[in-house]
């Protein structure tokens, strides 16, 4: 079977590596624009954030002599007819299957002076890929100032991540809240505050109108509502734009994104597949690289399972409530933690049954909101709450029963609870066990205390206690200490301890 | 009373004199003193013994090991099935008679695979190399494993692979006090080895002891209060927990280049491989925090030897390695030691913690489906070519590679499958996962044979039970979890008809034909043995009796009399083709039986203090049984609180394979998605009633550490789907 992939980014190249594992007879052609091997583009903002070494970031190139990559070639148009992708360089690329991995374009927004005909003015510029990351972190060390235009995840990413590098920082966002999708108002202000005490200033309810340049390089900008600010730089952070060029050039349906259905088809052609950024799923494209490797690993196995291949694909991930497990937003920065879930923000109840229970902790930058339905949690929000977030965050992904009362999922942590604080001797009971290797309880030893036992070695000897791991040894000296009734017992620290000599001769 | 030395004379000994010899129990093999009393209640008394592992320390099994020699109903005799499914008492030579008989009939009639052999990483390494050499020159079958499957043969198959060579610590235990840190990951030492814990005390005093484990367990307690790090993943997920450790190692820029280029192949692949597990999309899987998986990371990277620290060791336990993909988690665990630069380094290292008494060496002997002596492969022509001279046979004659454990009792009785079963120290009906399916295969067989000191589960099913001896009784060695060979020296002399089963062995073969090649005397068992290892992995030539007994501390490989052995392996290369440990790119995938809406949450199993494996001795110490008398099962309060159980309630616990009862504990040291059931127990509250048969595909290590099941208040019945 020929298949040819267009992209080569997250999803392509994991799609294709996938394929060729599970299919011995597929071969593969992949035409990939960027020159760079397949990197892993949901951290560029790290890289920015000088988190993360940009050479970290290559992905498992092609596996294996089935696999034809072309890096740096682009494909120009598709021939359905002919069943031929055309590329830039003119080749023609016959296939049996054709899989859309195209991915989205940054979201430029119009404003004045941001471009001329040589491309982005100096200091401005979009996160989207490698090369512009480079291009943002070359400009870092003569930076002071920065603005970040959008409040989505990417803007916040980069915002805290500039932030962090010591430049001063503007976040300008054009809605009346941050992550406006994800989150309502009050975890939209929680995390203004914990932005700000991480240096980023925050301006809601406008955004840039032109860009000024000094020399053609980028000096400041001004707002929609007249303000000017000096920077010397402008990050793009407003959104993107599945690119549906050669889709909608090839005849396929496209809105938003390349309609497919829940087989990943389109409707209009079997044999042409959409997965990723660029493809417009029945349940909707969410942006996230999880559904687009969901999709992949779905794609696959629809292909290679006994089946005849897209007659009975298995349905999106979720269930009938739409319950999407891929749909985790996290804002990966440092000292700022926000996680979003299915049902977020200000989402509509509808018919369901929903319980929304929440916590609101602005003055330490903490908001914690669960959203339960029929027993399962089907949203959360997590501001300034790792343990929440991360607990929550497994329980959603595995549609894990709650506890009766969701309040339990916010008040305190699923794990590692907090343990009492060690026992004083005084307030053991007797059938308290101090040496758990040989199931001593405290009323043995102070039998054995009475029996006239002196040292720790004493009560080994008659008790067995501290003769397996050591570690009650200064539980055991406490004892003694505390019915000779000596003022200061000189209980042995740990460090007396660990430096006792072994257990031999008890 | 003196104390004794390793010297000790071996043999029975004299009232009052003092045998060194270790603890019958785990690998560790805590070194022990007994003191023989003629006229106490039991015959021996036990102390712990000063010795670089456990240095003095016994836990409550090994203080009273000693009951067991004494368990009113161990047997004495040989015992034969009667028409009425009772036993009766047979003298050797009729029991024996019988199972050769029984033997030769079948083979005549099904060909020589239909018998096969399940041996245990209990034995000795003198009667795991007989076993193992009696099942391919006496009956010269294929068909031989062992309970060591369940156990390290994950852990050998990554190890393996990576290093060429599997010795368990590839260092002596001690070494660990020097480190920085040491990361633990799904193993439970505070109770089952608890004196292992004080080699821990330097790394907990320096803040740098990192466990990872779904439960809060006694082992992950010890890094309380700022003495470490615990991380509580979700069940099946620690796969997650090292990918990330490793991303976030390179993304930080922390890896140990040079050591990398100079002493690593294929690290490029795993770099990128890793590159999709970045600390936040790990947190969605295994629920830890980004910023715990980055503070892990780092803190493990300052204690490398690259970074100045004093050094960091990895350890992994079955916790990780009993999944389906196991042998993926610890290349996981070997590719972050890798990427740190710590393994064939002294002060650093990696290693899997081996659980049973003599694990290390059961699995070196030829107890394996696949393996011959000195760790040889049994396909390699040339190891065939050794051995079979070492025996005394034609290399032709010696069968191939048989099956994997789960998939040899599984074919029992069936088309093609054996037809007789000859088990030596392991009690399957208890320990194998989906046990009642085990029970199934063992009534499809015609003869079952259980060698073995008490009528355990198993041997209560068996057509003819052999009483032998244990640990006091007998001598032989031991090689511990650090690859040291031990000495285990006869005290007293084992009671009623009780014999060794080298003697069982010579006895059979010689009524099936071979008379020569089966000594009962393990000193020249062992002297065999280690002359079939000359030359392989695990090299035991240069270990005799009389060094071991002059008090010389070796670890294998010990390839000449001159040679010290070998303490620290890998320092200045991998026995791998090119002298380079390699690397192999590894992902996680989600467990086998994972949860859904009609069983939806994790069953994980493991092991209580005072109890041993499934139980058949430690059950039978009053002390001990008292202490844990019974099957429970550990719910959190939420858990309990949502489907209605109270503590002390009986629960019923239902997967995909079977059910079980057990007693509601609740405790907040497990986390609400999941249940902790200890498996030592047999009938209606057995663990591996429930546990996943499902296994590894390149070890072939049954997935007993996570399965979905439905737990509920006795009264209401549950059914599940399977997976």
């Amino acid at each position: 079977m020929k298949v040819v992939v267009i992209g080569h980014g997250m999803v392509g190249s994991r799609f294709v590596d996938e394929l060729v594992r599970c299919d011995p007879h597929a071969q593969v052609t992949v035409l990939g624009k960027e020159h760079h091997e397949p990197y892993n583009r949901v951290l560029l903002s790290s890289v920015v954030s000088g988190r993360t070494e940009a050479g970290s970031l290559a992905l498992p190139g092609a596996p294996t002599d089935r696999v034809r990559v072309l890096r740096g070639v682009a494909a120009s148009s598709v021939d359905r007819d002919a069943r031929e992708v055309v590329d830039a360089t003119g080749e023609r690329h016959p296939y049996d299957r054709l899989v859309l991995a195209t991915g989205s374009q940054a979201r430029v927004p119009g404003i004045q002076g941001i471009a001329n005909d040589r491309g982005l003015l100096p200091g401005v510029s979009v996160l989207k890929d490698l090369d512009d990351a480079h291009r943002i972190i070359a400009g870092i060390p003569k930076a002071r100032r920065a603005v970040v235009l959008g409040a989505g995840v990417l803007g916040l990413e980069v915002a805290t991540g500039l932030a962090s590098q010591g430049l001063a920082v503007t976040l300008v966002h054009h809605h009346g809240r941050l992550m406006e999708r994800q989150l309502g108002d009050a975890a939209a202000q929680v995390t203004t505050g914990s932005l700000r005490k991480l240096g980023v200033t925050v301006i809601t309810e406008t955004s840039v109108a032109h860009a000024l340049d000094r020399r053609g390089v980028l000096s400041a900008v001004r707002l929609t509502d007249g303000t000017e600010m000096l920077t010397d730089m402008l990050v793009m952070c407003a959104g993107t734009i599945p690119d549906t060029a050669l889709a909608r050039a090839a005849g396929l349906p496209c809105e938003r994104g390349v309609v497919v259905g829940a087989d990943l088809a389109s409707p209009a052609d079997a044999r042409v597949f959409a997965i990723g950024d660029c493809a417009q799923p029945p349940e909707g494209g969410t942006g996230l690289v999880a559904q687009g490797w969901e999709q992949t690993t779905r794609l696959v196995d629809s292909w290679t399972s006994a089946e005849v291949a897209g007659a009975d694909a298995a349905p999106a991930a979720g269930d009938a409530d739409g319950l999407d497990p891929t749909n985790v937003v996290r804002v990966k920065a440092a000292g700022l933690d926000v996680v979003t879930m299915g049902l977020s923000g200000k989402f509509e109840h509808g018919e369901r049954e929903l319980r929304a229970v929440r916590m609101s902790d602005p003055a330490i930058g903490r908001f914690v909101e669960v959203v339960v339905s029929h027993g399962l949690l089907v949203g959360a929000t997590v501001v300034g709450d790792k343990q929440a977030a991360s607990e929550l965050s497994a329980m959603y992904t595995r549609m894990l029963p709650v506890p009766a009362d969701p309040a339990h999922l916010i008040v305190r942590p699923l794990a590692g609870a907090a343990r009492p604080a060690a026992t004083a001797v005084e307030d053991m009971g007797d059938d308290h066990t101090v040496c758990q290797c040989n199931s001593v309880p405290k009323g043995r030893i102070v039998a054995a205390l009475g029996d006239g036992c002196a040292s720790v070695e004493d009560v080994a000897k008659a008790t067995r206690a501290g003769t397996g791991c050591g570690d009650c040894r200064s539980v055991v000296a406490a004892l003694i200490a505390a019915s000779s009734g000596a003022e200061n017992p000189g209980s042995p620290s740990r460090d007396d301890e660990m430096s006792a000599p072994a257990l031999a001769g008890a | 009373m003196s104390a004794p030395t390793e010297s000790a004379s071996p043999g029975a000994t004299a009232p009052g004199d003092a045998v060194a010899t270790h603890c019958p129990y785990c690998a560790l093999q805590c070194a022990q003193t007994l003191t023989r009393t003629p006229d106490g209640r039991l015959p021996v008394e036990v102390h712990g013994r000063d010795f670089p592992t456990n240095r003095g320390g016994l836990c409550q099994k090994g203080w009273t090991s000693a009951e067991v020699l004494r368990a009113s109903d161990r047997v004495t005799t040989p015992l034969i099935r009667t028409a009425d499914r009772g036993f009766r008492e047979a003298e050797w030579a009729e029991a024996l008679d019988l199972v050769a008989d029984r033997l030769t009939a079948l083979q005549e009639a099904h060909g020589r695979d239909t018998v096969a052999v399940f041996g245990g990483g209990g034995l000795t390494n003198e009667k795991a190399y007989a076993l193992g050499k009696f099942t391919r020159t006496v009956l010269r079958s294929p068909y031989i494993d062992y309970n060591g499957r369940f156990c390290m043969s994950s852990a050998a198959a990554a190890s393996n692979r990576a290093f060429g060579m599997d010795r368990g610590l590839g260092f002596p235990l001690a070494d660990l006090g020097g480190a920085d840190a040491v990361l633990i990951l799904g193993s439970n030492m505070g109770v089952t080895m608890p004196p292992f814990v004080q080699h821990l005390a330097g790394a907990r005093e320096r803040g740098g002891l990192v466990v990872v484990d779904p439960r809060e367990t006694v082992t992950a307690r010890l890094a309380s209060d700022d003495q470490g790090i615990h991380l509580a993943p979700v069940p099946g997920t620690d796969m997650v927990v090292l990918l990330a450790l490793t991303h976030v190692v390179l993304a930080e820029g922390l890896a140990d280049l040079r050591y990398l280029e100079e002493r690593t192949h294929g690290f490029d692949a795993v770099r990128r491989s890793v590159a999709s597990w970045w600390p936040e999309r790990a947190e969605t899987v295994c629920g830890i925090p980004a910023d715990e998986l980055r503070r892990t990371a780092r803190l493990l990277a300052a204690a490398s030897p690259a970074h100045g620290g004093r050094g960091a060791y990895v350890l992994t336990g079955r916790g990780v390695e009993q999944m389906t993909q196991g042998t993926a988690c610890v290349t996981a665990a070997i590719n972050l030691s890798l990427v740190l630069g710590l393994v064939g380094r002294e002060g650093s290292g990696f290693g899997p913690v081996t659980g049973q008494g003599n694990g290390q060496g059961g699995r070196e002997h030829g107890q394996k489906s696949d393996q011959l002596p000195g760790y040889r492969s049994i396909s390699d022509p040339a190891a065939r070519a050794h051995v079979a001279g070492v025996w005394g046979v034609e290399p032709e004659s010696l069968p191939g590679p048989g099956v994997p454990a789960v998939q040899l009792l599984a074919s029992l009785g069936r088309e093609g499958g054996p037809r007789a079963l000859l088990v030596h120290g392991s009690n399957v009906v208890v320990s194998a996962p989906n046990a009642d399916a085990v029970r199934a295969s063992l009534s499809r067989l015609d003869l079952l044979v259980v060698c073995d000191m008490v009528p355990s589960e198993t041997a209560l099913l068996a057509d003819v039970i052999l009483p032998v001896t244990q640990w006091a009784e007998e001598d032989g060695t031991m090689t511990n979890l650090e690859g040291r060979v031990l000495r285990r020296r006869k005290a007293v002399d084992a009671p009623g008809r009780a014999r060794s089963e080298l003697w069982i062995l010579g006895e059979l073969a010689r009524r099936l034909g071979v008379s020569e090649g089966f000594p009962d005397d393990p000193r020249t068992v062992f002297a065999e043995l280690a002359r079939a290892s000359a030359g392989g992995v695990a090299d035991y030539s240069g270990i005799d009796y009389d060094r071991l007994d002059a008090g010389e501390q070796i670890q294998w490989p010990c390839p000449s009399a001159a040679h010290p052995g070998t303490p620290r392996v890998f320092l200045e290369r991998f026995p791998t083709p090119d002298g380079r440990a390699r690397m192999t790119p590894v992902d996680h995938h989600a467990p086998h039986d994972d949860v859904r809406a009609d069983a939806p949450t994790y069953l994980v199993t493991g092991r209580v203090l005072q109890h041993y494996q499934s139980g058949a001795q430690t059950r039978r110490v009053p002390e001990l049984a008292a202490a844990q008398p019974a099957p429970f099962v550990e719910v959190h309060p939420l858990l309990a609180e949502r489907i209605g159980l109270t503590e002390g309630e009986q629960a019923v616990l239902t997967t995909a394979r079977g059910t079980a009862t057990a007693t509601v504990r609740l405790t907040e040291s497990v986390r609400p998605d999941t249940v902790f059931m200890a498996f030592h127990w047999a009938g209606a509250g057995s663990a591996n009633r429930l546990t996943n048969d499902a296994t590894d595909p390149i070890s072939g290590m049954p997935e007993f550490k996570v399965t979905a099941v439905a737990i509920a208040p006795a009264r209401v019945p549950v059914e599940v789907t399977a997976p």
